[in-house]
């Protein structure tokens, strides 16, 4: 009963992603009177990087190619392979919008993420646990480089020294710093960024992780002992060329690298708002602990999610059958 | 400010606080000088240079700020004609306070008062030195909040009544402890299974904590990790925001409230607000220069926020100025004629921050480390079926951490045993 009792605490997350995706679109009635004459180069003569952008793909999904499939939490159907496989009861009320995209992944090279024996038995495992297991369902910190390509946009604000991005999901930032820091005292879920240029490309080099950081929503996962080198390079003044190499002695057996582009927010009134998810996942995180209970409750290590839905009159999918 | 700053925090956050506080606090007489001589040891030892403008010629605010000594928000009433303290006022402020943070002021060991105030007026009194102003309101000139409306006035009165409420049946009550101002002991009120009359919110009078715990929601804000709002005026839990500029917009990292820190971009724009029907916890910023002002409008509260009363209808002007290398203004005028008689303002002076130390964190943050939520709740679900099971007295007359309105860790003494408050 795991798959299902587990799938249905997906449903809070989901209704939460779709509000918020909404909510950062903003795209409302006014065109543009922002003076966006967007000098390709800034003062010092480097790309001009500072604006909104996006990735847009399906790597927050799962970094390798995948197929499609009909809902985010599956269990079996009729027959027992793993390609007929059904929704799962809690995504099941939200029909298409509850379905996971194909994508032909941004792994470089043969496509396969090198993990060790080990940790390969763990990123199958994390899969069939995603929504007991994954961070960004608890409004986690995302990490790097998960918070480059989820699906919100993120804002560079670029100076001379400093390279700010922030980001709408949960209100969250980095710095990456041009200049001579001192690290941070501990390890951190953003890690601690270090940036150079090397002709027109933004070169950063991120270490300093916790290693309770994801990579995606297919399971795939670092230790503490991951060290990032991005490269962000132009392709136009509203393209850029995302590019990782990904280092992980104890849980890769070398080196691996995954590259997309990121796509500038083009809305003149384009503009970052925020996705406090804190709040969001307040249910899914404390719910249980409620006095009265709202949506679900435990019995012994179950969760029960009781789901209604109800249609009205007017809406019922068979009208015409019944008639 | 500190004052803000207490009622922000919640037991949620209760292990970062101490770790926050070892981290970030200046400690008094401690306030740390930098290599590179940026920052100043004490107010007028570093010579400061002319405030800069970038490469692309916008004034200059980049870096990271603090405020480097503690000032009170409105000016305690012993002060009233007084808009600068003495040197010699300072210091003994700083005596008094210095003797709070060195006590140990622990109620009867073992009873409710002292569990409840765990977190007491030690670990939330601003450990900086007074700075020169008796109070960050400069205008109106008396330095006191002006009256709230009398639609505000009520809604704190029925949260205030339904606090009470709450309380009744407790110790705080029974003894009479400052928590209980205003009401009495008697049993078991019949309103303890009633929603709150607004939402439960921060902030001053108007927020408050609510002596149940049988929601998330029912927590506050600082309980929740969702402390952090606008404006920000700093406090004793550290306060460093990091400003980093480009031409079209001034990004502000605001690490506050002990990792309840957050990001806010400020676009330089004429662009309108967002529409009314988008509301957001830090609202909507439209900055512009003027001189060498950043000027920031800001709207599009939402009505989960509560700064001193008031809501949605919030309406900032910000005005940031770089005075020389190493200060930077900020003046803020709040206005909501919903919520005030007339609008106020503050202003504030910060400290440049070492670059190179980097003393800024935006981690660790308080949701991923919070316990002390699921603690809160799980704690009172067990109360409950000890009761349930005649093994534990009725919860209803037990009053857990933050009864009766948690006024800054003076809970268990009243507010006039602060300094900066009386």
């Amino acid at each position: 009963m795991r798959g299902w009792s587990t799938g249905a605490m997906l449903v809070v997350a989901v209704l939460a992603a779709v509000v918020g995706a909404g909510g950062a679109m903003a795209v409302s009635r006014r065109g543009g009177t922002a003076s966006s004459t967007r000098a390709a180069r800034t003062a010092d003569g480097k790309p001009d990087f500072s604006g909104i952008w996006q990735a847009l793909n399906e790597a927050n999904w799962d970094l390798q190619a995948h197929e499609a499939r009909p809902g985010s939490v599956t269990q079996q159907g009729v027959y027992p392979y793993a390609y007929t496989k059904v929704p799962a009861a809690a995504v099941l009320a939200l029909g298409a919008a509850a379905g996971v995209p194909g994508s032909v992944g941004v792994v470089e090279g043969d496509g396969e993420i090198p993990y060790k024996p080990e940790t390969a038995a763990m990123r199958k495992e994390n899969g069939e646990h995603w929504i007991d297991r994954d961070p960004e369902l608890k409004c986690y910190l995302p990490g790097i480089p998960r918070a480059m390509y989820m699906p919100y946009p993120f804002q560079i604000v670029q100076s001379t020294n400093k390279v700010h991005m922030a980001f709408a999901f949960t209100s969250t930032a980095r710095t990456v710093n041009l200049d001579e820091v001192e690290p941070p005292p501990d390890d951190t879920y953003m890690g601690h960024s270090v940036g150079r240029w090397e002709g027109d490309t933004l070169v950063v080099d991120v270490t300093g992780f916790n290693g309770k950081n994801w990579f995606d929503r297919a399971g795939n996962f670092h230790s503490d002992a991951l060290h990032l080198v991005e490269r962000f390079s132009p392709i136009t003044p509203d393209v850029i060329r995302y590019e990782v190499t990904i280092e992980d002695p104890k849980t890769f057996t070398r080196p691996w690298r995954i590259s997309m582009p990121l796509y500038r927010r083009m809305e003149p009134n384009a503009q970052l708002l925020e996705y406090r998810c804190i709040e969001f996942v307040e249910e899914f995180l404390y719910g249980n602990l409620r006095k009265q209970q709202l949506v679900k409750r435990w019995e012994g290590d179950t969760i029960i999610v009781d789901i209604t839905r109800k249609v009205p009159p007017g809406d019922q999918l068979h009208d015409w059958y019944r008639r | 400010m500190s004052r803000r700053t207490f009622q922000v925090i919640g037991v949620g956050a209760a292990v970062l606080a101490v770790v926050g506080l070892l981290k970030l606090a200046p400690v008094a007489g401690q306030a740390p000088a930098d290599k590179s001589g940026t920052t100043p040891a004490a107010e007028g030892t570093t010579k400061a240079g002319p405030a800069g403008k970038t490469p692309w010629g916008d004034p200059d605010l980049q870096g990271i700020w603090t405020n480097d000594f503690e000032t009170p928000l409105q000016r305690p009433s012993r002060y009233a004609n007084k808009e600068f303290f003495t040197d010699e006022e300072r210091a003994e402020l700083d005596k008094q306070r210095a003797a709070i943070i060195g006590g140990d002021r622990r109620q009867s060991r073992g009873s409710e008062q002292d569990v409840g105030g765990a977190y007491n007026a030690a670990i939330f009194l601003s450990h900086k030195h007074m700075g020169k102003r008796t109070s960050l309101i400069v205008d109106p000139p008396d330095g006191r909040i002006p009256p709230v409306t009398p639609e505000v006035a009520k809604r704190r009165q029925e949260l205030r009544d339904f606090q009470l409420a709450l309380l009744q049946a407790s110790d705080v009550c029974k003894n009479q402890r400052p928590g209980c101002d205003g009401g009495k002991y008697g049993p078991v009120s019949p309103r303890r299974s009633e929603t709150p009359p607004s939402y439960l919110s921060t902030g001053a009078a108007g927020g408050g904590v609510i002596n149940r715990s049988d929601n998330p929601e029912d927590r506050t804000l600082g309980e929740r990790c969702m402390a952090a709002i606008l404006p920000d005026f700093g406090g004793a839990a550290g306060f460093f925001p990091q400003i980093v500029q480009s031409p079209g917009a001034v990004s502000i990292f605001y690490d506050t409230g002990q990792g309840q820190g957050w990001q806010r971009i400020i676009p330089i724009t004429n662009r309108p607000h967002l529409p009314p029907s988008v509301r957001q916890w830090w609202g909507d910023s439209r900055g512009r220069w003027e001189g060498n002002t950043l000027v920031v409008d800001v709207t599009n509260f939402t009505a989960k926020t509560d700064y001193q009363g008031s809501r949605e209808n919030l309406h900032l002007v910000e005005r940031w100025t770089r005075l020389d290398s190493n200060t930077l203004e900020y003046a803020v005028t709040m206005e909501d004629s919903t919520t005030w008689t007339k609008p106020w303002t503050i202003k504030q002076e910060f400290n440049r921050q070492s670059d190179k130390a980097n003393r800024v964190y935006k981690e660790p943050r308080c949701h991923e480390g919070n316990y002390g939520m699921p603690a809160l709740l799980a704690g009172a679900r067990a109360e409950e079926r000890a009761f349930a099971q005649g093994k534990g007295p009725n919860p209803a007359t037990m009053c857990t951490a933050g009864c009766g309105g948690f006024a800054g860790g003076f809970a268990d003494e009243g507010e006039e045993a602060n300094p900066l408050a009386r």
